[in-house]
């Protein structure tokens, strides 16, 4: 052992590891790339641009209701805008965008140079991007999907919806969803094995946790509903019978996509709860109240969250004791989501906050969550559901608690960790400018939404009639979305111009206290020069010197790319792993993929040529550099 | 600056065993997931009875049980050359990798072709006659489309170490296939169950 020896930076081997971790440049090795950074990146970027098309969707829509019996869109445009508005957001921006945050932070955070498989990682959102791409393209072709996000048959059966429409919907929906279940395995293996020397999972930092979580929830919530969608498909294509009335049941479906469609709420919602703790903490300057507590709720979520599908389901005409069942445990999800709050709140009590945009977007998210949670009191009980489903008073539920539960947080998010992917601060001005607008458009757009759903105005309704008393309350919703997108649009101003301009920020611009802060910003491709051991929850503010006393490992190869494997529970070190490099294999079986299952459009027959294609993909992918090595 | 340095890894080892092994992690998560999706497809048989005075439905007679047994128990039994040939490696003979395996893929072929016999000739309902011949035939196609799969995968194996590719660092892989071969012929015997048993025993 080298203990208390000590070792100076060497420049060769920096240059040695800049060589080894480099991605190729060039457009075609940019379809290679495998680094966790860079892919994250990709992922977050990608979803923004999607929350930018759901939102314009968004707009679309309160256009057309800004006045009754308005001509400006035709019901089945409305019908293909306001069912791409959900699909986009659902699918298309909160589960990847999340991911995303997740992929780039979190082997940062563990203090480990790349994720455990770095390929498949890639392959994942190449799988997003063409679903992505494929869905937009046949909105522009007036071909999209039509029968909502969650597409109930026997609406979105053969004979009610014939047409490509529904098709795109289930063969993309059933593929996309390979992406997400990926990375969700990914992220388990990268926890499980890749943290730092000393990080047992009690020192892990929050985020980790609700990292952990959510990959689990993907786990167990994804598959049923990429089983139901492909069932949904061979219902219209092949002529099956699992939804139809004539022998199957539609409301198999119904328990099928919500029991993906709850838990897929928490997916998006407790990656967020994390950044909510990280900012806190890193704003208060202190260590967090109840961490345990805290986690001991992320995980009594993860668990409940699979119990509550059946609340979106009280109008289906379930038995009477089911529906007792669902609402008791619906209320019951209320109590870890509070635990968390007096958490925080108890955290922030006391210490002099420092209110940067960050923390700011965290408050907004306790305002608005707060209302979202009480207004999802309401409609777990069910004769208070009965009057309120289907009208806009559920519009405005979902819309607060996840813009406010998931957008919000994910906004703090960017602001805190912008620094860390460019290099450079957002502008604080301009960020709490755009706070403001973006809270206040937020209240004012989806508030009276409570009051119109309450006097029984529909949702998914493309128009209403004049005289009904709802012209000023959609007037003024309209105008209200206006201002809400105008304070996004801010920030995106903001994002853009801070590329350049912003203020240099530092390896740790917040003096927060993880491990994503002691490496310089941007990360290097091999994101950590030394691997350092850590002795606590709050590595960066231990002891005297912080981070700077504690010992590195050495002997971590840099003429290759290794990670260093450490035990689950204690972390400690127990080998070493070479990763695999740059692949073309993972773009390559993500088209095999997609040719699979959106080939099933064309001809049933398709899908034995996607199979075969994926087999070749697969064979290349884990084929061996070198034959005949072995002695 | 000066650091500590406490920790050698150059040291450790450069290959990891079972659990240690983030591709044990991974192969267990594809395992649970496509679990979930065997969990889901019995669910669903189970609702869609449900809503059925009879179930298979009037007009379709009960599966025949001989057939389908046979085949499970060959199904089980090309387990056996698996897990012979993984525990000849961790003793550090590789010489078993390279013909073993070929014993299971042959019962697994044997495996798909009473399958394929059976649902040809042995059945009297197709995928769109009713709602127990759809979800009979997409659990069907979904293992059987498994078993083809692992087959590839095993050949890839067999060929890699015939040219003498896996050294007992390189045991994962084997081990993993291992672990997938398992799982495709184990998930059968819920499928199984669901289909011959269930349909019989509440008829």
């Amino acid at each position: 052992m080298t203990d208390s020896a000590s070792i100076h930076h060497d420049d060769e081997e920096t240059r040695q590891l800049e060589r080894t971790w480099a991605s190729p440049p060039g457009f075609f090795a940019w379809f290679t790339h495998v680094n966790q950074t860079n892919i994250g990146m990709r992922f977050i970027v990608t979803g923004f641009i999607f929350f930018i098309l759901g939102v314009i969707l968004a707009l679309l829509m309160r256009l057309q209701l800004a006045v009754p019996e308005n001509d400006f869109m035709d019901p089945e445009t409305y019908n293909q805008v306001f069912s791409m508005h959900g699909i986009t957001m659902m699918f298309l921006f909160a589960i990847p965008v999340m991911e995303g945050f997740a992929v780039y932070i979190i082997p940062l955070m563990l203090g480990t140079r790349d994720m455990t498989f770095p390929r498949l990682n890639a392959f994942g959102y190449y799988i997003y991007l063409i679903a992505g791409v494929m869905m937009y393209a046949a909105l522009l072709l007036r071909i999209a999907p039509d029968a909502g996000w969650f597409s109930y048959p026997p609406l979105a059966g053969a004979s009610f919806s014939p047409g490509l429409g529904l098709d795109f919907y289930t063969t993309v929906v059933t593929f996309m969803e390979i992406s997400a279940l990926v990375a969700a395995i990914e992220l388990i293996a990268t926890i499980f094995k890749c943290k730092v020397p000393g990080m047992s999972l009690n020192r892990m930092p929050i985020f980790v946790w609700a990292v952990l979580v959510m990959s689990f929830m993907i786990v167990f919530a994804l598959p049923p509903l990429v089983i139901a969608s492909l069932m949904l498909a061979l219902d219209r294509m092949a002529g099956m019978h699992f939804f139809t009335a004539a022998s199957g049941d539609p409301i198999l479906w119904q328990h099928l996509f919500w029991f993906f469609g709850h838990p897929e709420v928490y997916i998006i919602f407790i990656p967020a709860l994390g950044m909510v703790s990280s900012i806190i903490i890193t704003f208060t300057q202190r260590p967090i109240f109840g961490y345990i507590p805290i986690v001991l709720s992320i995980v009594a979520i993860g668990f409940i969250g699979f119990g509550l599908w059946v609340h979106h389901m009280f109008t289906a005409g379930l038995p009477q004791l089911g529906s007792n069942f669902f609402t008791a445990s619906s209320a019951m999800i209320a109590i870890p989501s509070g635990v968390q709050i007096f958490c925080w709140i108890a955290t922030l009590w006391g210490s002099k906050p420092k209110l940067a945009t960050p923390l700011l977007h965290v408050l907004g998210f306790f305002l608005i969550f707060i209302i979202g949670g009480l207004s999802g009191v309401m409609v777990a009980s069910v004769p208070f559901d009965m009057q309120a489903h289907d009208t806009y008073f559920v519009v405005a539920h979902f819309h607060y608690v996840l813009i406010g539960g998931a957008v919000f947080p994910l906004l703090g998010g960017l602001y805190y960790w912008y620094p860390k992917f460019t290099g450079r601060m957002m502008s604080e001005r301009l960020g709490k400018v755009a706070f403001w607008v973006t809270f206040a458009g937020f209240n004012l757009t989806f508030f009276p939404m409570h009051k119109l759903g309450l006097e029984g105005m529909p949702r998914r309704v493309y128009t209403y009639l004049d005289g009904l008393g709802w012209n000023e309350a959609n007037l003024f919703i309209s105008i209200s979305s206006a201002v809400f997108t105008l304070g996004l649009m801010l920030t995106l101003v903001n994002v853009l111009i801070s590329l350049k301009r912003g203020n240099i920020a530092g390896d740790n611009p917040w003096n927060a206290d993880t491990l994503e802060w002691a490496t310089s910003s941007p990360p290097p491709s091999y994101n950590f020069r030394h691997i350092r051991t850590v002795d606590s929850r709050y590595p960066l503010w231990s002891g005297t010197g912080g981070l700077e006393q504690n010992p590195v490992v050495t002997g971590i190869r840099s003429d290759r790319r290794e990670i260093l494997l450490t035990s689950i529970l204690e972390s400690h070190p127990e080998a070493r792993q070479p990763l695999p490099g740059p692949s073309p294999w993972p773009f390559w079986l993500a088209v095999a993929t997609a040719i699979t299952f959106a080939g099933l459009m064309a001809h049933l027959a398709i899908p034995l040529l996607g199979f075969v294609l994926c087999f070749i993909a697969i064979t290349g992918w884990v084929w061996p550099k070198r034959l005949g090595v072995a002695k | 600056m000066t650091l500590h340095a406490d920790i050698d890894a150059s040291k450790l080892p450069d290959y990891s065993y079972d659990f240690r092994s983030p591709l044990w992690w991974g192969i267990v998560g594809l395992m649970t997931v496509e679990g979930t999706v065997v969990a889901t497809l019995i669910a669903s048989f189970f609702y869609l009875q449900g809503n059925h005075t009879a179930w298979p439905p009037a007009g379709t007679s009960p599966p025949e049980l001989l057939l389908p047994t046979l085949s499970t128990v060959v199904l089980l039994v090309s387990m056996v050359p698996v897990y012979l040939t993984d525990k000849a490696f961790k003793r550090g003979d590789p010489k078993p990798l390279a013909w073993m395996p070929l014993i299971s893929i042959a019962l697994a072929l044997v495996f798909l072709g009473i399958k394929a016999y059976e649902y040809a000739s042995h059945v009297d309902f197709r995928w769109d006659t009713h709602a127990y011949g759809s979800v009979v035939w997409l659990m069907i196609g979904f293992h059987s489309a498994h078993v083809i799969a692992v087959i590839f995968k095993t050949l890839v194996i067999v060929y890699l170490a015939r040219r003498r590719y896996f050294t007992p660092e390189k045991r994962i892989a084997v081990t993993v296939n291992g672990l997938y071969w398992y799982f495709v012929a184990a998930a059968w015997i819920p499928l199984y169950m669901t289909i011959y048993l269930g349909s019989r025993i509440w008829s």
